[in-house]
């Protein structure tokens, strides 16, 4: 989750001015073809603010999102019915997309009732600002690359108590799910753009970029990937001033069970960090609980 | 003269039906017969004036045939469509007659008396183990190789109605049914359609009559089922689908081309939901079978619009008991694995009809419902969205106690679906007294109920606060726990065990509940780690002594006895519980668990920590994880690196 920018329902008309932005260059000029991914911000607004507008556009949906400022509409498109890209859904051997693929093992940091704590940085422009998050995970299947959890934002300026959400998962492991999105207005480019972002994604870059890194073994990576999506508020209207539209790319370290995740969402500041650890929540020592459906 | 104006006062034909004079008795009987047919009002008002006894006389004491086909008719028309007819004749006794009959020299008499059967088989009134006394059975299966066809269509169709234990199908199969029946698949489609109908019942849920259906004729008989699929008839398709699924739930791989049969049939039963009258009715409950435990099936329904055509029919009233059954049925099995079917399903704002069956009259139905909310609720995400919906709290308990145990089950597995966490329906259980049901049940004879209870209870306790933990164990009791933990069924030890873990997880006052009474809990495990080897009991053994060395120092040394005892000659290597699930190489988990008991013993910055890592080093554990350091098992490896680390904060002692 995040701020809603206070421009965000700004009237119809909005020049684009070209210049590119010094400050945010390198984030953004990595994969770029050429005439396309610029930069762009609105004229004659402030700096802080400028930062928060600045999109990248990839052509193909330029004219969408100019259709959806116009209407201060939000830019999601619907997700796709089943948003799940490797399954075949027709044909007589309805077997996943990759049936050479393994599932990754298990691990006990994903287990259900494991705490995460740490931050996201939400700053913008000039505007230093971080979040404590804490995250709880409620349910886990590995065998169908999902898991789902709630997410605690405290300290939100904007917000009176703790704001919480509930999120559900999606396992990069290359039988339920890819590396590309395919949803959640984020293209091939963005993805990979996010990957990058951390460091051990590094290794798989060249396979990603070259068929979305089907064949490569995930199962015994020390990383897995994730994208993690915010579905609703659980103690708060959707007029608290959050926003839930984006998601997080998430990159969670098997060893420690730690949490890197970077927040999407082309109506928000780009690049949101969030940084967490698995706690033990101030025991001495791990505990795991368990329950399974019947 | 026309007969209808020459019809005499009922009591007057009443009185006729038990002249002495045949011709009269025969007329009497013909024109009571004409006057009742098709009409309700006619038969009762016969039935009243004792008209029934008197035909049942006349079957039971002449000889003459056309008085025994009248009167064999006259039975079946009261037993056709009225309740109250078919009470009627079997009050007086009826049925022996009918069935000696069936053996009489005349076919006339004999087909009479079949139909008569037919019509009162139709009623759930009727006797059915009756049929299965020996010479009974003989006689139905020499009627259904009768070369009049109508006679074994008759049996045929008895058959179906009243074929309903596994004594019954075994009965019919011994004395030949099997191979009487397919002969029958090539008669007129009324006879077609009896023997199938007969084919799914003494198929149904029969795993060695459907293989032995299966491989009869080298797979010919099944053949000849497959192509019915696609009939003319829509009650052949139907019942062809119902055995076939009948079949495939029994085998899963039991026909060749199966997946091409099986997506026909898919679509086939999808369009019979459309069929007037009891086609349509009794479809959705044939693709429930059709679709159980086949995950790939139940995807292709979704795509087929399945859950929407099944969720419309919740939303008219007053559907048939069956219909409604088996519209459950199908979206129970539907929504089962695929929450992209759930979130269709509860998008139709079906929640309301779904909570009103669990007090429906029916039990097929209450059955059906508790399933369906069993399968809707595996999914967090709807716990707390779209099945919010308290009110099915209440019925869903009051079921526990259903006096149908296979009702208990599927309410005790609802209900510990809703006790989690993070559910709003939580509270209402407690509030509403199911806790006190749940210990009730786990201390049922029934080993099943015993299980989901205890299942259900480990839930409950899951991430709960000391004060819910404390108001169950006392009404639970330590004692019966430790009962639970060595019951005589796997599964509900495995259970227990895993209570036991939830129950010491979180902070030091929830540890310490593994210590009350003498550590009673604490030694169950320990017993249970030494004596299973059933790993997922020792995986739920382990993860509890592990939750129990994140307490305290005290909580730490009571597992460091445990798990690495010392003696007077030190600690021995070979037989401490640690050493023995380090080294276990049947399951990763059962050294994933031991590894987080080594993590939280040496953890950091605790008071004891050198001495219980210069105890585990003497125990052989540091050289262990040295050799874990490189499992192949991911989690392994990772937790023998972090338990090696905290080795390594403290030096080892110069000798």
């Amino acid at each position: 989750m995040t701020t809603i920018s206070k421009f965000k329902s700004f009237p119809v008309r909005i020049n684009w001015d070209f210049r590119d932005l010094e400050a945010e260059k390198e984030d953004r000029t990595e994969g770029k073809e050429k005439g396309s991914g610029r930069v762009w911000r609105l004229k004659g607004l402030p700096h802080s603010a400028q930062s928060r507008f600045a999109l990248e556009f990839s052509p193909c949906w330029q004219k969408q999102v100019e259709e959806d400022r116009k209407t201060s509409r939000s830019l999601i498109t619907t997700p796709q019915c089943r948003g799940n890209p490797s399954k075949s859904s027709s044909g007589l051997f309805r077997t996943v997309a990759m049936p050479g693929q393994v599932l990754p093992p298990p691990c006990t940091f994903l287990n259900v009732g494991q705490a995460f704590t740490g931050t996201q940085n939400v700053s913008s422009g000039q505007k230093d600002e971080a979040w404590k998050v804490n995250v709880r995970l409620q349910g886990c299947d590995i065998q169908q690359g999902y898991l789902c959890g709630s997410m605690e934002a405290l300290n939100v300026p904007s917000a009176e108590t703790p704001v919480v959400t509930f999120w559900e998962g999606e396992i990069v492991d290359n039988k339920n799910y890819t590396f590309f999105t395919g949803q959640w207005d984020a293209t091939r480019d963005t993805d990979v753009k996010h990957w990058d972002r951390f460091p051990s994604f590094g290794p798989l870059k060249e396979e990603v970029k070259k068929d979305g890194g089907r064949s490569l073994d995930l199962a015994n990576y020390p990383f897995m990937f994730m994208r993690w999506k915010e579905k609703f508020f659980v103690n708060v209207g959707t007029d608290c001033g959050l926003t839930i539209a984006g998601f997080y790319y998430v990159c969670f370290s098997r060893s420690d069970g730690s949490v890197n995740g970077f927040y999407y969402d082309p109506n928000s500041s780009p690049f949101q960090k969030l940084e967490l650890i698995a706690t033990n929540e101030g025991r001495s020592g791990y505990s795991f609980a368990t329950y399974k459906f019947q | 003269m026309p007969s209808s104006a020459a019809w005499a006062r009922p009591e007057e034909l009443v009185e006729s039906l038990s002249s002495l004079d045949n011709t009269a008795r025969l007329k009497a009987l013909r024109d009571v017969k004409n006057q009742i047919i098709g009409n309700k009002t006619k038969k009762l008002s016969y039935i009243k004036l004792g008209a029934v006894p008197r035909v049942v006389e006349i079957l039971a004491s002449d000889t003459e045939v056309p008085l025994l086909v009248q009167s064999a008719a006259a039975v079946g028309s009261f037993a056709c469509g009225i309740e109250a007819g078919v009470k009627a004749v079997l009050d007086s006794g009826v049925l022996p007659h009918l069935l000696k009959m069936l053996s009489n020299g005349d076919q006339k008499v004999v087909e009479a008396c079949a139909r008569s059967l037919k019509m009162i088989f139709q009623s759930t009134l009727a006797p059915k183990s009756d049929m299965f006394q020996s010479h009974r059975m003989e006689l139905i299966i020499e009627l259904l190789n009768s070369e009049n066809e109508s006679v074994a269509e008759v049996a045929a169709s008895v058959l179906a109605r009243c074929c309903e234990t596994v004594d019954h199908q075994r009965a019919l199969a011994d004395a030949g049914g099997l191979q009487s029946l397919l002969r029958l698949l090539k008669g007129s489609v009324k006879t077609r359609e009896a023997a199938l109908d007969a084919l799914g019942a003494l198929t149904k849920g029969n795993k060695q009559l459907c293989a032995a259906l299966s491989s009869m004729d080298q797979g010919r008989s099944l053949a000849t089922i497959m192509k019915l699929v696609k009939d003319k008839s829509p009650r052949t398709r139907l019942l062809a689908c119902t055995c076939l699924a009948n079949v495939g739930k029994a085998s899963p791989s039991s026909f060749q081309k199966e997946w091409e049969i099986r997506t026909s049939m898919l679509s086939v039963l999808v369009k019979l939901f459309d069929e007037p009258g009891s086609v349509g009715e009794e479809a959705p409950g044939v693709l429930a079978d059709l679709v159980a435990s086949n995950e790939e099936l139940q995807e292709v329904a979704l795509d087929m619009n399945t859950i929407e055509k099944l969720g419309e029919f919740l939303r008219k009233h007053e559907l048939p008991s069956k219909q409604l059954a088996g519209v459950l049925m199908a979206l129970a099995e539907l929504c089962s694995r695929f929450q992209e079917s759930r979130r269709q399903l509860l998008e139709m704002q079906v929640q309301a009809p779904i909570i009103a069956a669990l007090e429906h009259e029916s039990t097929s139905v209450r059955a059906a419902a508790c399933s369906c909310i069993r399968s809707l609720s595996r999914s967090v995400k709807n716990l707390r969205t779209t099945l919010k919906d308290e009110r099915l709290v209440e019925p869903l308990l009051k079921l526990l106690n259903d006096s149908s145990a296979d009702i208990q089950e599927l309410a005790l597995s609802a209900v510990s679906n809703i006790l989690l966490e993070f559910t709003p329906h939580k509270a209402v259980v407690f509030r509403c007294g199911g806790v006190s049901q749940l210990i009730q049940l786990s201390q049922s004879m029934d080993p099943t109920l015993r299980l989901k209870a205890v299942w259900a209870l480990k839930n409950l306790i899951y991430m709960s606060d000391k004060t819910l933990k404390e108001t169950v164990m006392g009404e639970l009791t330590c004692n019966s726990l430790v009962d639970l933990i060595f019951d005589s069924e796997e599964k509900v030890r495995e259970q227990a065990m895993a209570l036991v873990r939830n129950l010491v997880y979180g902070d030091e006052d929830s540890v310490q509940l593994s210590l009350v009474q003498d550590a009673v809990l604490l030694h169950a495990v320990e017993k249970q780690l030494h004596e299973s080897t059933q790993s997922e009991i020792c995986i739920q053994g382990l993860y509890a002594l592990s939750n129990v060395a994140a307490g305290s120092e005290v909580h730490k040394e009571a597992v460091m006895n445990i798990i690495i005892p010392g003696t007077s000659m030190g600690v021995n290597r070979n037989t401490s519980l640690l050493m023995k699930y380090l080294q276990d190489m049947t399951n990763p988990q059962l050294r994933v668990g031991a590894l987080w008991c080594v993590i939280n013993l040496t953890f950091p910055s605790s008071l004891g920590v050198s001495s219980r890592i210069s105890r585990l080093r003497n125990g052989g554990v540091e050289a262990q994880l040295q050799i874990m350091a490189e499992d192949p098992c991911l989690d392994v490896k990772d937790r023998a690196k972090t338990a090696l680390e905290q080795f390594s904060t403290v030096e080892i002692p110069p000798r």
